[in-house]
Order: C-alpha cells, then structure tokens, then sequence
C-alpha cells in the first residue's frame, strides 16, 4: 500500500522545496516508486530542482485543477531525463515522477482569483497513486495551514515537518502538529533545518521530542554550500558526505522503515 | 654609603658581573646615592634621560599615561634592579616615568662617567654588547613564543595554557625596558581571558531555549477547526483512510 507523505513548514524560508525534492530522490534510489505533487501552487519552486523551466514544462497541476487534462498528463518522468548534473544523473532510469505546479504569473493569478475545487485535488492524488502504482507520494505545501493545506495533512498516511530552531517556527509547529493529531495523521516526524553550529544537538533533539512528543529524524545544519548550489542541483545525491546531506538520509531512512 | 657596598650592589647588574673588582671599585666612586620620599618623582615621561638607577631600598613603579590623561602602572621595581639603564647608551627621551612608592634610595650613575670608564675599559663594553645579544635572544625567543599562540589561538587550539606556567614567561624580574617579556606575559593572560570568555559564550548558545506559548497556541487551534470546511474535511478524511484501507 502506497503511502501519501506530505512535507509542511508553517513559514516560509525552512528549505522544504529542497528538503523535499532531496528526500524523494533518496527514496527513489532505494528503488522505490516515487511521486512528488507541487501544491504550493502559489509560489512553486520545487521543479528547478529537476532542471525544470518554463521551456520544458509541460502539462500542470493548475491545468488539471481547470478540467483542462487529467493528472496522469501532467506527469514529468525525472527517471528518463537524466540530466548530467552530478547529483541528477544518479536518478537515470529510477522511477521517480514529478507533478509540478505552473510558474506562469497569469496562471498563478486564475487559481488565487477562483480558486479551485480541493475535493478534485483530493481525487486527483488518489487516481495519481494507483495510475503510477506509487509507493510513496510526496506533496509539497505552501507554508501555513490554509485549506489545501488542511486537505493534504488530512489525506496524508505521515507528516514531515520542517522547522528551524526558533521559537517562531515552535509555536507553528505546535498548532500543525495539534492539527495533525486532530486529523488522526497516523505518522508525524520532525526535522530540523539551518541549524546555526554550536548548539548542543543531543540536547535540542530532546527538547524538541519532548515538546511535541513526536520523533525528530534529523538535524540539519543550516548550509551555505547548499544555498550556493542555488537551487540547480540535488544537494544530498551529489554531495552525500556532506553533515546536511546526512541527516536528510536519515529522515529519509525512517520514512523507508516506517509501518 | 661605603664604596664597597655600592660595587656589590653594581656588581648586580648584568652588565657588570663580568667586571673585575678594580675597575668596578672605579665605576662605584662616580656613583651618586640619592634620596626619594613616598610619592616623589625620579623622572618624568618624556624627558631627557642622562643616566641610570639602581634601586638601592624600597620600591619604585614605572609609570605612563592612558589616553585620558590617567596613569597606568606598567611595573613596580625594587631592591637591586635596574632602571633607564638604555640611557647610558642612547639620548631617546624617557619612555616612561618613575614615582617612589615609599621611601626610597636608589644609586645614580651618569651618561658620562660612564661613557669615561667605558673608553678605559673595553671588557666592560664587551659585557654590554653581550647583555644585549642575550636581551635580543630572549626577545626573539619571546617573540617567536607570542607567534606560536597566536597560530594556536586563530585556529581555536588552547591546549598551551595548560602547558604553560605563567612564572616561566618572565626570564627573571623586569626592569622598565624589558617590553617584551612584558608583553608576552599580557599576552598570555589575555589568550587565558578570551578562552574563558569563549567558554562562557559556548555555554550560552550550547542550550536551545524552547518556548511555546500555549493560550496562543489552543487560540489559532480552535480558530483553524471551528469552521465548517474543518469539520467537513475531519468527516471526509476519515471516510478517505477507511476506504484506502479496505481497498488493500
């Protein structure tokens, strides 16, 4: 049975699109089937991880949102355009699909306008696991709690959320992780990103599991070589000795042995 | 004061252990014996020096100025060192002042005097020149000391301040001119200070402080679940689970 995991930030600026798109690509490695679901509809940005751009995309989630094609059409097979990026090229021929949303400010615009029908994206996830027989899909959210937020939480078999360490990001965190319990999520794992060096890791990673009686399966430094990656490449596959890149291994080891 | 007493006293001084005993009888009856009161000045900053002091009784301190005018003690001397002692040789200003700190008699010797007896006396110019070269070795060995714990301590390696007995730095008592032995000995406290103030630092961000406040957080809670699109969705997406699960 394939699982829906979504990835959550309650403000912007943790790193959730990389962190995302990091995590999937370490799953799809293990051979597993893998989809990535671009909702954050309003501020996409998880595709330019692939080598994705306005030239080639194709077919998006907003298309599909306005009865234009079915969900299965917007499907971008990562696995066969192995790019000769360092990290990238290691996904050639893995099964790893990516949903992504449209960067065209006009479309951007339709959806904030109007709206769409969040039962149809619920259907469209749902169709999306069976179709490409998935054995997990990721779904990246807007930061905050809004209602297809709300929806992809509630759908979701296991929610990571992202934080920094500053009180800011706790107090969103625990009305998200409050949320998630109120929507029976069966799983809820924690991650830590841009840790400043020089805290006592043990002792934050206790703090954090105590406050929220939840597991933290990583603590990832905040990471200048990342940010200078600027986005282009898959940060954890090209750069796997890497402190970040080993904590997001084991984020992604405990969503692998999660039941 | 008898003669004698004065030539043990100079004999004393580096530059004139190596002295015989004739020529050192000589140099003691150029030697004035001059008297200080509590608080009474030697000499100023900056004023021509012509000759040097050994502290005969009592204690002296070496003093300058800060930038607002106050004084700053840069040593205390006492019984049987040497003050001014670069005067003999050069006619660069005094570096730094000297006040009694109690009664006190120190022994002059003029420029010179000096100057005569070092004519008659090439040993004595020797015993100098190698006063010097031993001063200069020590301040290069100073000052490769000062380099190595700089190295260390850009690199954050502390590890020397155990190693190091604090006494070891100073080769003997300083007089006003030996700066960078002086230095070395700053130096070290203040590596020691800033460790320790390092170390302070680690403990404060060591420790993550995590605060929630929790009236705010039961507030945005029920905010979020008190509409109708929550409920429906609670509704929904446990009818969604059940089904997924029967499904498989």
């Amino acid at each position: 049975m394939g699982k829906i995991i979504s990835i959550h930030s309650f403000r912007g600026g943790t790193g959730k699109s990389n962190s995302t798109a990091n995590l999937a690509a370490l799953v799809a490695l293990q051979d597993k089937r893998v989809g990535i679901v671009d909702t954050d509809i309003q501020s996409p940005g998880i595709h330019v991880l692939f080598g994705l751009d306005a030239k080639n995309m194709g077919k998006t989630i907003n298309d599909f949102l306005h009865g234009k094609c079915e969900i299965g059409e917007v499907a971008y097979p990562v696995g066969d355009k192995a790019a000769n990026s360092p990290g990238r090229s290691n996904l050639a021929g893995k099964k790893l699909w990516l949903f992504p949303s449209s960067i065209h400010g006009r479309e951007i615009g339709q959806i904030l306008r109007e709206g769409y029908d969040v039962n149809l994206l619920n259907t469209g996830l749902q169709t999306l696991m069976k179709e490409f027989e998935l054995d997990y899909l990721f779904i990246d959210t807007h930061p905050g709690l809004n209602e297809e937020t709300l929806l992809s939480i509630a759908i979701s078999d296991m929610l990571i959320i992202i934080l920094r360490p500053d009180n800011q990001d706790f107090q969103g965190t625990a009305v998200t992780v409050d949320i998630a319990r109120s929507l029976d999520v069966p799983k809820l794992l924690l991650m830590v990103n841009k840790a400043v060096p020089g805290y006592d890791y043990n002792d934050m990673k206790n703090q954090i599991e105590g406050a929220f009686n939840a597991q933290l399966a990583g603590i990832m430094p905040l990471n200048f070589e990342l940010a200078n990656n600027a986005s282009k490449d898959l940060f954890a596959i090209s750069t796997p000795n890497h402190e970040w890149s080993r904590e997001l291994k084991k984020v992604a080891d405990a969503i692998l042995s999660a039941d | 004061m008898m003669d004698q007493e004065i030539t043990a006293q100079l004999k004393k001084i580096d530059w004139f252990e190596e002295l015989p005993d004739k020529m050192l009888f000589g140099l003691a009856t150029k030697v004035r014996r001059r008297k200080l009161d509590k608080n009474e000045v030697l000499f100023n900053k900056g004023e021509e020096g012509d000759s040097l002091f050994v502290i005969n009784a009592g204690w002296v301190k070496v003093v300058t100025k800060d930038t607002k005018g106050g004084e700053v003690v840069l040593n205390q001397v006492g019984a049987g060192e040497i003050i001014g002692e670069m005067a003999l040789l050069d006619n660069e200003p005094r570096s730094a002042g000297v006040v009694a700190l109690e009664d006190t008699t120190v022994l002059e010797l003029k420029r010179d005097d000096f100057m005569d007896i070092l004519k008659l006396q090439p040993d004595l110019a020797l015993s100098v020149i190698r006063n010097f070269s031993s001063r200069l070795r020590y301040s290069t060995q100073y000052i490769e000391m000062i380099t190595d714990m700089t190295q260390r301590v850009a690199q954050g390696d502390y590890s020397f301040i155990g190693d190091t007995q604090p006494g070891q730095l100073r080769r003997k008592s300083l007089s006003d001119q030996d700066k960078i032995g002086q230095l070395l000995a700053e130096f070290f406290a203040m590596v020691q200070g800033v460790k320790q103030r390092e170390d302070e630092l680690k403990k404060q961000v060591m420790k993550l402080t995590l605060q929630i406040d929790e009236a705010k957080r039961r507030q945005e809670f029920e905010e979020i679940t008190s509409t109708d699109f929550y409920a429906n969705l609670k509704q929904q997406a446990k009818k969604l689970r059940k089904q997924r699960t029967d499904r498989n």
